[in-house]
């Protein structure tokens, strides 16, 4: 966080606002999207639809059956779904790699930058400090997910034809359905990530130097994913972090299948407070030196 | 010192209560049930007399044949050789409608993917969202009533139930288990066995819905297993009619779509265009001989199939928990569910 910041707090406090962290948690968010570090990622992430779209649309050659991602076929006929196809292909590196950075630096930034010290010199305590660290992680895996959604969806209005969607049951859906099963994929994507950001908030109090902490964390969601596909570990799947990311698939189905929502949600919701507790118990009596 | 064992308190409390969480769920979903006690006769009678004819629910079959396994990954799942393997693994959830005798829809939903069989009357459908085609086939006015014809594919536990019940015989010894919760329903465990000791098979496991009589589950034990080297069950249930616009489908565009007429023969015999065979023996340990095809030759020269066999003498044995596959090196096909040494015997004899 940076110095303003830092001001900005104490001048909350010090005029006697009822201090319940709204005031730090927006000044964090505002901090990180005011880096642009935070823009060039959300950049890159939006860049990964609009590259599909261009590109299908100047070899003007429908994709074989098949071949390339799910839905990828038809979007030459359909644009609406060109973010649904950045979403799958963003999913297994590009989305924990963002994600990795913003939580890999929540903590250990702070510390490396010399800016912890003041942080807690303000009267804050450290369990807010950690709580608005990762709701400001959250945030950005919200605004990641729908940079892609919104870039895909936007350049597919814009070069291709707008029309009805067929899901992977082969059922026809009308446009404001596809738009709303888009919405639907956004926040499926955006809860996969959560408990990522919670082992990156964990692993960034365990350091003061950040690359450290953004490596360890997009390692562990690579590991946890080459885990996932050997089936000699099926026992241990549905304990893995990233075992329901490509369920995602499951809300474009006709009915809508909410099994993999729910054991998804369940699971990232058991991740957060494990690792929660874990980055309290570290960060709670660190010493902070820097 | 207080200090340093306090802040681990919160991380203590969470690893306790998803510990428990995770023990207590599958705890309260296998709690005991008691049921009023049944004898193997009026079981079979609840199964006889069900009249559920329209449900829709989860079905998840799984099969630990004890194949080698290879990486099933996202993206990378659509190699021949895993989807071979996983053909003959069988192991997948499906979700299934069913509005009376006519109109069925089955949904094998695969990672991203989904393969689709929809009958409304007369018309089938099978779609296939990887391969983007979609078959029509007109079933023959008589046929009506019958299930489904999807080779091969037994779609719900109570069509499998039905042709095991079928085919009980006084070769078989059928009793009663310990009544079981499938799918959040009461059921009791309707276990038959084979009275001969050489199959591979130790029991084929039924549970009988306690409310409804309709089988919820059937798996298939093999012997010195634990665990059902092959399973079929409900993971859940509802006896409500299905929406009706489940049934209607339509090829979407961009598909391609095929048409095929079934000719009555087909299906009686799923089997279609398979050579003649004959069958060694009667009841659970009859041995199936297919003669030499061009089929078969072109199945063993692939090199998969050298990496699933064993070589033994006079040819080579595919080995699984439930069945034993004899390819003899003159081209013909044994199969049974018995010893290796069962199958060369009856190849040498014949």
């Amino acid at each position: 966080m940076s110095s303003d910041a830092v001001s900005e707090v104490a001048s909350s406090v010090s005029r006697g606002r009822p201090s319940v962290g709204w005031a730090l948690l927006g000044s964090e968010i505002s901090v990180l999207f005011r880096r642009r570090r935070t823009w060039a990622m959300l950049a890159v992430l939006a860049l990964v639809p609009i590259l599909i779209a261009i590109a299908v649309r100047v070899t003007r050659s429908t994709p074989n059956g098949g071949r390339g991602p799910a839905f990828l076929d038809q979007v030459t006929q359909n644009g609406l779904f060109v973010g649904v196809v950045g979403v799958l292909i963003s999913i297994p590196l590009f989305l924990p790699l963002t994600v990795g950075v913003v939580a890999g630096d929540s903590i250990a930034g702070e510390a490396s930058a010399g800016t912890l010290r003041y942080l807690l010199i303000a009267p804050v305590g450290r369990v807010r400090l950690l709580i608005v660290k990762y709701l400001a992680a959250a945030v950005f895996c919200l605004a990641a997910t729908l940079a892609v959604v919104v870039a895909g969806t936007l350049i597919g209005i814009a070069l291709f034809p707008v029309g009805p969607a067929t899901l992977l049951s082969g059922d026809v859906i009308g446009v404001p359905e596809t738009l709303i099963r888009s919405l639907l994929v956004s926040v499926y994507v955006t809860i996969s990530l959560l408990g990522l950001s919670a082992i990156g908030l964990f692993i960034s109090t365990l350091t003061d130097v950040p690359v450290g902490a953004m490596a360890a964390t997009i390692v562990l969601s690579v590991v946890s994913q080459v885990l996932d596909s050997i089936p000699q570990l099926d026992w241990l799947h549905p304990w893995l972090f990233t075992h329901y990311w490509l369920g995602v698939g499951d809300l474009l189905r006709q009915p809508i299948s909410w099994d993999s929502f729910g054991s998804n949600s369940v699971l990232q919701a058991a991740y957060i407070v494990l690792f929660g507790a874990l980055a309290y118990g570290r960060f709670s009596t660190k010493d902070v030196l820097s | 010192m207080n200090r340093l064992v306090l802040r681990w308190v919160p991380t203590a409390l969470a690893t306790a209560v998803i510990a428990s969480v995770a023990i207590a769920v599958p705890v309260a979903a296998n709690a005991a049930v008691d049921l009023p006690a049944k004898t193997p006769q009026q079981v079979l009678e609840l199964v006889g007399q069900s009249s559920v004819k329209d449900f829709s629910g989860t079905v998840e079959q799984s099969s630990k044949l004890g194949l080698p396994a290879l990486p099933m990954t996202g993206t990378g799942a659509n190699s021949s050789a895993s989807s071979a393997l996983s053909v003959l693994a069988g192991s997948y959830t499906a979700r299934v409608y069913v509005d009376g005798a006519t109109r069925t829809r089955f949904q094998i939903m695969d990672k991203l993917a989904e393969r689709d069989v929809v009958k409304n009357g007369s018309d089938v459908w099978l779609y296939d969202s990887s391969a983007k085609t979609a078959t029509h086939s007109t079933l023959p006015a008589s046929t009506h009533d019958g299930s489904v014809p999807t080779p091969g594919t037994e779609q719900t536990p109570a069509q499998l139930a039905q042709r095991f019940l079928a085919a009980a015989d006084s070769t078989t010894k059928v009793t009663v288990g310990a009544d079981t919760r499938v799918a959040g329903r009461t059921a009791y465990d309707l276990i038959l066995a084979p009275r001969a000791s050489d199959t591979l098979i130790s029991s084929v496991s039924i549970a009988v819905d306690s409310e409804t009589g309709l089988p919820l589950s059937v798996g298939l034990f093999a012997r010195g297993q634990h665990d059902p080297a092959f399973s079929l069950a409900f993971s859940s249930l509802s006896l409500q009619t299905p929406a009706a616009n489940l049934f209607d489908f339509t090829p979407p565009a961009g598909v391609t779509v095929k048409q095929q007429t079934v000719p009555q023969s087909d299906l009686k015999k799923p089997t279609g265009s398979a050579p003649q065979h004959t069958v060694v023996g009667t009841g659970w340990d009859a041995v199936l001989v297919l003669p030499a095809s061009t089929e078969i030759t072109t199945l063993t020269s692939s090199p998969l199939f050298s990496e699933l066999t064993n070589s033994v003498t006079g040819g080579r044995v595919l080995h699984t928990a439930l069945v034993n596959v004899f390819f003899a090196s003159d081209g013909r096909v044994l199969a049974g569910s018995v010893s290796p040494e069962r199958l060369e015997a009856v190849a040498s004899s014949r």
